[in-house]
Order: structure tokens, then sequence, then C-alpha cells
């Protein structure tokens, strides 16, 4: 019997016997399409998250700084004037506020609310921030200009407008040199911002800023206390070094849980944590989707132990009438493959259809594509699993007398 | 001499309390073109003797010459050959493959055989026509009747035109009508010259066969030629 004849004997056996040859698919199906889709999720996930923090910028510096007794704004200019005095490490610095209250904001006939709002990913913010906020939120300025130093040493009434703001108080019409209201004061729009083009609500309400002089936290703030900058800087190298002279300079004035306290963390530190939280989150997902592998293959396994002595018996019949023992074993090695093969061809294609699925429902419309590599992976393990346990009673069947393989019930 | 065996045994569970003698040095010589009926109480050892004689089980002791081949000594793949080309099997439960219709069933071991594939279906449909089933080539054995798929199961054995037949009880699960019809077919093929080896308990069909062994304990108790009225 040659290698061809074997292929159609599988085919004829594989088409007769729709049911059990479907039950075996099945187990391959769900165990490949549901690592494919858990994984391609995971991946989705974590490439959004740093992208997210990409666009926030490198070489950011996160201060926090804090002083009980501390008169207005007095930390602020500190930390400012001190990095202003080391240009060559630092491209910028800001204090990091966003006004909480509850802000009217007007333009012509337009209001908006920033503590009313049904959609939150249109939610307008009011944020306090120096005249290098732009750089080290990395803003790219779409026209007109940012805040100056003297906006801020003035307290002037002008701001800056986020490209969400802007779309929303003005649509289409250039805002700069137009005057908007905030609780009824007017401010002068200066400049706006270009889109972050990120999705999602994080993407968004760095969108939707309107920003103002820091100097303005005394009048609309109530005087809160400014605890949040943001110290842009360089390079990768002066960024470390920025961060040790910062955590030295602020140590130098405040002691932590005497007369307040500080920190300072660098970019690259969120960075890292974030990737050790991705592959916490790989490891979980992975480890669930290894489980439903398992059960595939489980599934597969039964199936297949299942029909041994149904099958033990056509193989005693199949000898009786002059098979060989090699022609046996093919015909059902070619038989497990095929359908393992079949059912793992479905089960990725179920996989990428889910991805997509996926990506358009759990993250914003992401177009996500599962890894080669997983997607083979699953991919073999579930078909060397069938092709083994299809094999099983074939070895174990046609080493048996015909007559003991015959007696089978 | 077409079958020769030797002081033949099949015992099992050997040397064990539960042990049981299923041929207990059994001889006996059957030549080419005869139509022998093997007899015996149920237990008495007649199927394990087909078995043996078939090659689908081995004996634990003795010679068993098939044509001249010492049988005992053969590997897997010499035995397959012989089960495809010198034996026709024909089995009380017909055991066709339920998946497979007549056509399919009967085709099989003519692609063990390695017949090339333009001349199988023909060869199996002549088989088929031979026991009056061609018109059901393309039904499955759920489809059929008894009579019927044991009438594919000749058709099977036969298409790959063997010397010998062995037949284990072919009407044990047939009518007595349709017993008749399949006895028929096989004296037709030892009138064209095929050794037949019919295993039964009936003795009203062991009366139709010209040569009776009897067995009784895994022994031979008694072998004898006979005048039959077909003949």
């Amino acid at each position: 019997m040659n290698l061809m004849q074997a292929f159609k004997m599988a085919f004829k056996s594989i088409a007769s016997k729709k049911m059990r040859s479907f039950l075996t698919m099945l187990g391959i199906i769900i165990g490949v399409a549901s690592v494919v889709i858990m994984v391609s999720v995971v991946q989705g996930q974590n490439k959004k998250n740093m992208e997210y923090w990409e666009a926030m910028g490198d070489n950011k510096i996160e201060v926090q700084a804090y002083m009980w007794y501390e008169t207005s704004g007095s930390v602020a200019d500190l930390l400012y004037e001190y990095c202003m005095s080391m240009p060559d490490l630092v491209l910028g610095v800001t204090p990091q506020m966003q006004v909480w209250d509850s802000m009217k904001i007007r333009y012509d006939a337009k209001m908006f609310d920033t503590q009313n709002y049904d959609d939150y990913e249109k939610r307008l913010q009011v944020v306090l921030g120096s005249d290098q906020y732009g750089v080290c939120n990395n803003y790219t300025l779409g026209g007109g200009r940012e805040l100056s130093f003297l906006d801020i040493e003035k307290t002037n009434r002008v701001c800056v407008l986020g490209a969400g703001a802007k779309k929303q108080l003005f649509d289409f019409v250039d805002p700069v040199g137009e005057t908007i209201f905030i609780n009824d004061a007017p401010f002068l729009v200066v400049g706006w911002y270009e889109s972050f083009g990120l999705d999602g609500y994080s993407g968004s309400s760095m969108d939707n800023v309107i920003l103002l002089p820091y100097t303005f936290n005394r009048s609309l703030n109530n005087n809160q206390q400014m605890d949040q900058y943001i110290v842009k800087g360089k390079d990768a190298k002066s960024t470390q070094l920025a961060v040790i002279k910062l955590r030295t300079f602020l140590q130098g004035f405040i002691i932590d849980g005497e007369n307040g306290w500080s920190n300072v963390y660098s970019s690259d530190t969120w960075t890292s944590e974030m990737e050790q939280a991705n592959l916490m989150q790989s490891l979980v997902l992975g480890a669930i989707a290894g489980i439903s592998l398992l059960v595939g293959g489980i599934g597969i396994m039964n199936i297949m132990l299942v029909t041994v002595t149904e099958r033990t018996r056509e193989i005693g019949i199949r000898k009786a009438i002059g098979a060989e023992r090699r022609s046996i074993i093919v015909q059902f090695l070619i038989e497990a493959a095929v359908i393992c093969g079949i059912g793992g061809l479905i089960g990725i294609g179920l996989g990428c259809m889910g991805s997509l699925i996926a990506g358009k429902f759990l993250l914003q419309g992401m177009i996500l594509w599962p890894s080669s590599m997983i997607t083979i992976g699953a991919f073999t393990f579930s078909v060397v699993l069938g092709v083994l346990f299809g094999l099983y009673p074939a070895i174990k069947a046609s080493s048996l007398q015909p007559v003991d393989a015959l007696r089978a019930e | 001499m077409l079958i020769d065996i030797k002081d033949l045994y099949k015992i099992y569970n050997e040397g064990q309390e539960s042990e049981v003698r299923a041929l207990d040095g059994v001889s006996l010589q059957i030549n080419r073109g005869e139509f022998v009926a093997i007899v015996g109480a149920s237990g008495s050892g007649k199927s394990t003797m087909m078995n043996v004689l078939g090659c689908l089980d081995v004996p634990t002791r003795g010679e068993y010459i098939l044509n001249g081949t010492q049988v005992t000594s053969l590997k897997d793949r010499e035995l397959a050959r012989i089960r495809n080309r010198e034996i026709g099997f024909i089995f009380q439960g017909y055991n066709l493959l339920q998946d497979l219709d007549a056509l399919d069933n009967v085709i099989l071991p003519l692609i063990y055989r390695g017949t090339s594939i333009f001349e199988r279906e023909e060869l199996a449909m002549d088989a088929l026509a031979r026991v009056g089933m061609d018109g059901r080539a393309h039904h499955r054995p759920s489809q059929m009747s008894g009579g019927q798929q044991q009438r594919v199961a000749i058709a099977r054995a036969i298409a790959t035109h063997p010397p010998i037949i062995m037949a284990d009880e072919p009407t044990g699960a047939l009518d007595s009508k349709t017993g008749r019809h399949v006895l028929g077919i096989l004296q037709q093929l030892y009138r064209e010259g095929t050794t037949i080896l019919l295993i039964t308990h009936d003795d009203g069909i062991a009366a139709t066969a010209p040569r009776v062994v009897r067995l009784s304990d895994g022994k031979i108790i008694s072998d004898k030629h006979q005048e039959v009225d077909w003949l």
C-alpha cells in the first residue's frame, strides 16, 4: 500500500466518522483559538501602555515636594530657580496641578463645566503650569505661543488650549487672540497644542487641558498646596544625574516627616515598573491560556482514547484481510495529523478573528494580530498531542494478534 | 498437501490452575480442493483451530505448514501477505467496516494487496456480482439484512481469489433460508476449485460437507469422508 493510498484511506475514514472527527477537532480549535486570543490581547494591552508612556515623554522626572508650613509657592519658586541653574541637564520645569473644583468655561454661547460631563473622554480640565509646561509634557505647539515667563510673574490672564479643548470650544476657528471666560473671568487664548492622537480616557485627558499660569493657584484654586512637578531632562544620562541632584537639593530643606516630604522619580523608573507589571500580566494570562490549551488537549486525549475499542476492532478486521502493521499505523498517523492540522488551522483562523474583535471592543479599535511564535507554538502543541493520542490505539491494536483485536467489543 | 499441521497446541494460561487447552496436540492434513467441515460443541476448540489455520492467531507449540511454507516462523509482514492472498475469511458476525459501503469493503483487501486503482473496482464488482450483491454496492452494512451483509463479506473474502476460504459459523446468525443460500455460494466456490474450511457446531450443516472433522476438548475425535447429495 503506497502513501497516496494511505492518504485516501485516511480521508475516507475522517469523512465517514464526522462526529468523532469534529469532536477531536473541537478540542484543538478551542485550545489554539483561546491561546491566540489571550496572548494577543495581552500584547495589545502592553503595546498600548508603552505607547502611552512613550507619548508622555522620555527623560521625564516627576517630583513630589511638599512643605507643611510653606508660604505660597516657595517650593515651586525654589525648584524653578534651581532647575534653571542647570540648563545643561534640564530642558524645563513646571508644576503639575489640576484644578479639581467645578470651573465654568464659556466661549460665545458654548458653556462647559469641568465637573459636569456625561462623557469622561470629553471632560475639560483646567491645569496650572509654568512657561515650560509644554516641553515638560511633550506637547507640540500647534499655533500661537506658549505661556511666557512674564505671564507667570505678572499673573497675566492668558491660556493655552489642548487640541481637545480647542475643538470643543472653537471647532475649526483659530482660537489665538480669542477670549474665553473661566468662572466669568476673561482669559486670552495665546496658543494651542497638537493632539497626542492617543485613544481612551488617558489620551483624551491630555488633549482636553486648558493651561493657565500657575500663579493663578491663589485666586482659582483656593491656594491649594502645589506638590507635583515635572522636570524634563535633556537626555537619558543628564536625566539620571538630574534625579540625583534634585533629590539632594530637596533634601537640603525638606526633611521627610519633619517639615514635609519629597520624592523624585524618573520615567525610567516608571517604565521599568510598567514592564514588570506587563510581564506579570503576561504570565498570568499566559498561564490561563496554557490551562485552556491543556483542557483542549485532554479533550483530544479523551475522544481518542474512547475510540480505542471501536478502532481496535476495525484494526482487527483490517489485519484479517491482509493489512500489514505498518500500513495501519501510517493510515492512523495521517488520519490524526489531518484532523489535528485542520482543527489547528480553524483554531488559528478563529483566534485571529477573535483577536480582531477583542481589539475592537476591549482596546478601543486597536488592530490586534497574534504573534506568530505563540500561534505556531499552540498549533504544534495540539497537533503533536492529537497525533500522539491518535496513534496510540493504532500502535496498541496493530501489535495484537488479529484474533484478539477482533474480539474487542 | 495444502494444509499440514502436526501436534499443534494452543494453551491459555499454561502452567497455571486456570490452564485451558484449546488445541491439545492436533494433527491434520487437508488437500487442495477439499471441502472440510470442522465440527464440535462450543468450547471444543474449533474456532481456535480456524484462527490458527487462518494465521489470525499463533499456536503455543507445533508445526503448521501452509502450501509448503512453515507458517509458525513467519513475521507479521509475511503473515499479512498470507491472510491477504491465500485465505479468505467469513465470520459469523460478518466483520464489515460499518462506515464503508459494500463496494469499499470489498475493495479493501485489494488495496492491501496492491492491486492497481483501475482494476480494483472492477474486481470488487465482479466479486459482488458473484454473490448477487452488485445491486447494493453503495449500501452501507447498516442498510442491509444479515444475509446481505454476509454475502458482502463473502465477496470481500473472494475478491483476491484466494485458494482457501475459511468460514467460521457463516450461517450462525442467519435464518435457515438465507443460511442455505450462503452455503450454496460456498458449494459453488468449491466446485470451482477453492478449498473450503467450514467451522460449525450444527450437525445439519456438517452433513453437507464431503469431509467432517470432529473436535472435542481440543482433540480430533473423528475424521470422516461422506457422500453428499449436492455433488
